[in-house]
């Protein structure tokens, strides 16, 4: 790699900024290697949260280089600084108000042009810039020579070339962003000179507003504030609010207009781009001829009419294999945990203590069944990000919903929403995560909102009990209709909610396909953390409070004897009648659903408690020792690794959708007394169709930050719910079912 | 003159007008036009279609890098073919 470093201001830093924490705003294209140069940089001390009030990652960390502290906070990816994207509002306010240091541009050396054209937006705010020339690697291979010296004097800001994938370039950039910081007088950049007539217009305003309202001379880079006045930049109107009153901007800004017509905006845009245009001609020297290279050989296969759909499908059927395979077996494995050892602890530890019995139980039943209902999820959910992340990182997903695009397209989806509709055939919650990969807000809580009725895998016991029950001899086809029926209306609902909730253009479909690269495991292994550990702590606080709760509802009023008399019970007879046109009008079945709120899984453990009481409890035996049960633990654990390998290659099919248990003998009897074939299809139907667990639930208020959509959700669900299995039931009834 | 989205795989062109319904460029009326000029599909750059099915959205090459692009929006993109 070049090294033509130049270092035109020695670092005469004083004593006060040596020891000052210096702030760094990591900006960039998207694609342009940002986030794995910023993980090359700080691995996993990154923190994520979200921007103030938006859905948008805000991913911050503190490093400590040569005896100085610097604050990285990483902007989103951004095409430009117009306020047109979330994301582009989100860098540029960052930009404008927090005033950071140092902005250090990460520049993908192998599309300079584009690059640039953020790079000289940036430039306009009076804010020292380093750009790490990334992907330098792939450039030179390409044949380009990049003059990075003259690109230096041409902008002002030093340039470095970096390898983010190979950590190449690091130490360099991060001794160049202390020299920066430290420099005396600042290290600013050039003004880049657009034209007389703006340059005119811009320096009046500057003199204007430094004159009238020092204030916001104070508050705003002048040249940018100037130039956004001019462009008749809403946001920055609101922002000042100076746009009624006297101040004599209008003067200069007509004058432009009379020559330059009204659309100061796109004459501002074009100066731009001519400057990032007339760098790259400077300083590139590209070779005469371009070799095809490999991402286009690949395109030509992965987007044909002919394949693209049948790759895509293979593709996403090895995710979905992967994911379930590779985590069912650890998801038993906690589940073992949280069904054996763990509450022996707690009963021993209870018992050594002298605790009332229903600690124990509140223990047991309440915290450890409620830890263990997310600590099942964690495999899951990892293994769902990890396959998310490869995708992304590989650069397939792009592709993906290229290639869906057209069937989506009908619907008034992105065809980005394919993938986490998929996916909800195994659990919602990680699909409610993966429509992170769809960039504008509205498809995204669109796509979210009809996740649930994709049927998830925990939906799957309440159907094998039921159908062993009623249906054995037609299992297949009626768990297809179930499937078909969710399917049928999430397409209803997509249509309906693009026509009410979220009117207005349909999505316009533009997206960069990026390079195919491999994604570092590294890499792969710190995203996938970053996701999986805001979830474990989100979703774990709250989803212990509901069981909580809800074992209270079991067990309250004090004492209480028969399941019937608890408050839940109670609250089941109250219910109940409401499921009485649907044909199950019962309070066993109403209890049922209501705890179905933790995990729809759950209705058949209630369902069991109910109908045969202590049938479900654990035969008493010899207890284990504490030695015993770690090494349980342990080898179950090497058990669930192994079962995780052998899932992967053993079969064609996805093991564990496939796998049912038989539920005992005394309870089919009991639900067979309950219900009629009729009544329990209907039953199937509402399960399938209501209320979203409640980890679906918290997950998208942790995405979209609110708890609008999940309330939204819930009511249109339940309705939804209410009127189908109103249709399947009185629909059945008259054509004679029984 | 012709419409974007009706050039074949191969076919280089350069941009010469992105029709809106209100007014000509990068009007804070239409945001979206201005998010396809940032990405690089502007007044006077070339491009390269890799992919056009007849159907469905396209992909081009604009600089270095590929945009998938819908086919209502390359739709109004004008270019004008480049001979090779």
């Amino acid at each position: 790699m070049s090294q033509t470093v130049v270092s035109r201001q020695s670092s005469v830093g004083s004593q006060v900024s040596e020891r000052k924490t210096i702030t760094v705003a990591v900006a960039g294209n998207p694609n342009s290697g940002k986030s794995t140069l910023i993980n090359a940089i700080v691995g996993t001390r990154l923190h994520v949260g979200n921007w103030p009030g938006v859905t948008v990652e805000k991913k911050e960390a503190m490093l400590e280089y040569e005896g100085r502290k610097i604050k990285f906070v990483d902007l989103p990816g951004a095409y430009s600084l117009s306020p047109y994207t979330q994301e582009e509002i989100i860098a540029r306010d960052y930009l404008v108000h927090e005033k950071p240091d140092v902005i250090i541009d990460i520049v993908d050396a192998t599309n300079l042009e584009r690059n640039l054209y953020l790079t000289v937006q940036m430039m306009e705010l009076g804010i020292p810039i380093v750009i790490a020339l990334n992907i330098y690697d792939e450039a030179e291979k390409k044949g380009y020579k990049i003059d990075t010296k003259a690109m230096e004097e041409a902008l002002g800001v030093r340039v470095i070339p970096t390898v983010s994938t190979k950590k190449k370039g690091l130490d360099d950039l991060l001794k160049a962003i202390i020299e920066v910081a430290d420099a005396i007088p600042s290290h600013l950049p050039n003004q880049l000179n657009y034209g007389q007539d703006i340059e005119d217009a811009s320096s009046a305003l500057q003199m204007q507003i430094k004159n009238a309202y020092p204030a916001l001379a104070e508050k705003y880079p002048l040249r940018w504030l100037s130039f956004k006045l001019m462009e008749g930049d809403d946001h920055v109107y609101k922002e000042i609010n100076i746009a009624g009153n006297g101040l004599p901007v209008r003067d200069v800004i007509n004058h432009l207009k009379k020559a330059h017509g009204d659309d100061i905006e796109s004459i501002m845009a074009d100066a731009r781009y001519a400057q990032a245009t007339g760098l790259t001609h400077e300083v590139l020297k590209k070779p005469e001829f371009r070799k095809i290279d490999l991402t286009e050989k690949i395109d030509r296969v992965v987007l044909n009419r002919f394949l693209g759909i049948p790759i895509f499908l293979a593709a996403m059927w090895v995710v979905f294999k992967l994911v379930f395979d590779v985590s069912t077996p650890f998801i038993d494995w906690v589940d073992e945990m949280m069904a054996g050892p763990f509450p022996r602890w707690a009963e021993a530890i209870l018992g050594v203590i002298h605790a009332p019995a229903w600690t124990v139980s509140l223990a047991t039943d309440g915290v450890i069944a409620g830890v263990g209902f997310v600590l099942v999820f964690v495999p899951i959910i990892f293994a769902m990000m990890f396959a998310v992340t490869f995708l992304e990182g590989s650069g397939y997903m792009a592709r993906a919903a290229f290639v869906m695009d057209r069937a989506m397209h009908a619907m008034g989806l992105h065809g980005k929403s394919f993938i986490p509709m998929l996916l909800g055939f195994g659990c919602n919650v990680p699909s409610i995560y993966a429509t992170r990969t769809l960039e504008n807000p509205k498809d995204k809580v669109l796509t979210a909102l009809i996740v649930p009725l994709m049927s998830c895998g925990a939906r799957l016991p309440v159907y094998v009990l039921f159908i062993g029950a009623f249906f054995a001899a037609r299992a297949g086809t009626v768990i297809w209709s179930l499937y078909v029926l969710g399917i049928a209306m999430a397409v209803v609902m997509g249509v309906i909610f693009k026509r009410t909730l979220f009117k207005g253009e349909a999505p316009m479909f533009i997206m960069e396909l990026p390079p195919y690269r491999m994604p570092s495991f590294r890499s792969l292994m710190i995203h996938t953390w970053e996701k999986g550990r805001h979830f474990l702590i989100k979703a774990g606080t709250y989803i212990l409070a509901v069981s909580i709760l809800i074992w209270f509802l079991l067990n309250l009023p004090w004492g209480v004897e028969h399941k019937k008399d608890s408050f839940l019970g109670q609250a089941g007879q109250v219910v109940a009648p409401v499921f009485e046109p649907l044909g199950f009008g019962n309070w066993e079945a109403a209890s049922a659903l209501i705890t179905g709120v933790i995990a729809k899984e759950i209705v058949v453990g209630t369902m069991g408690e109910i109908y045969i009481p202590g049938a479900l409890e654990e035969e008493e035996g010899e207890t284990p020792t504490l030695g015993e049960d770690l090494k349980e633990i342990g080898t179950s654990f090497i058990g669930a690794f192994k079962g995780a390998v052998v899932n992967v290659f053993s079969s064609v099919g996805v093991v564990s959708l496939a796998a049912g248990e038989d539920e005992p003998g005394p309870m089919r009897t009991a639900m067979q007394k309950a219900f009629t074939p009729l009544s329990a299809f209907a039953f199937m139907v509402f399960t399938l169709l209501y209320m979203p667990c409640v980890i679906v639930m918290i997950a998208l208020r942790h995405e979209f930050v609110t708890w609008r959509w999940s309330v939204i959700a819930f009511l249109y669900l339940m309705i939804l719910a209410w009127v189908v299995t109103f249709v399947v039931y009185q629909g059945g009834r008259l054509l004679g079912f029984e | 003159m012709s419409s974007l989205s009706f050039l074949n795989i191969g076919e280089k062109a350069e941009v010469v007008e992105i029709k809106t319904e209100k007014g000509h460029g990068c009007g804070k009326k239409e945001k979206h036009i201005c998010h396809v000029e940032d990405m690089g599909l502007r007044i006077g750059n070339v491009v390269e279609v890799l992919n056009n099915e007849g159907q469905g959205p396209l992909v081009v090459k604009v600089n270095e890098s590929r945009i998938a692009i819908g086919r209502d929006m390359a739709m109004k993109i004008m270019v004008k073919r480049i001979e090779e």
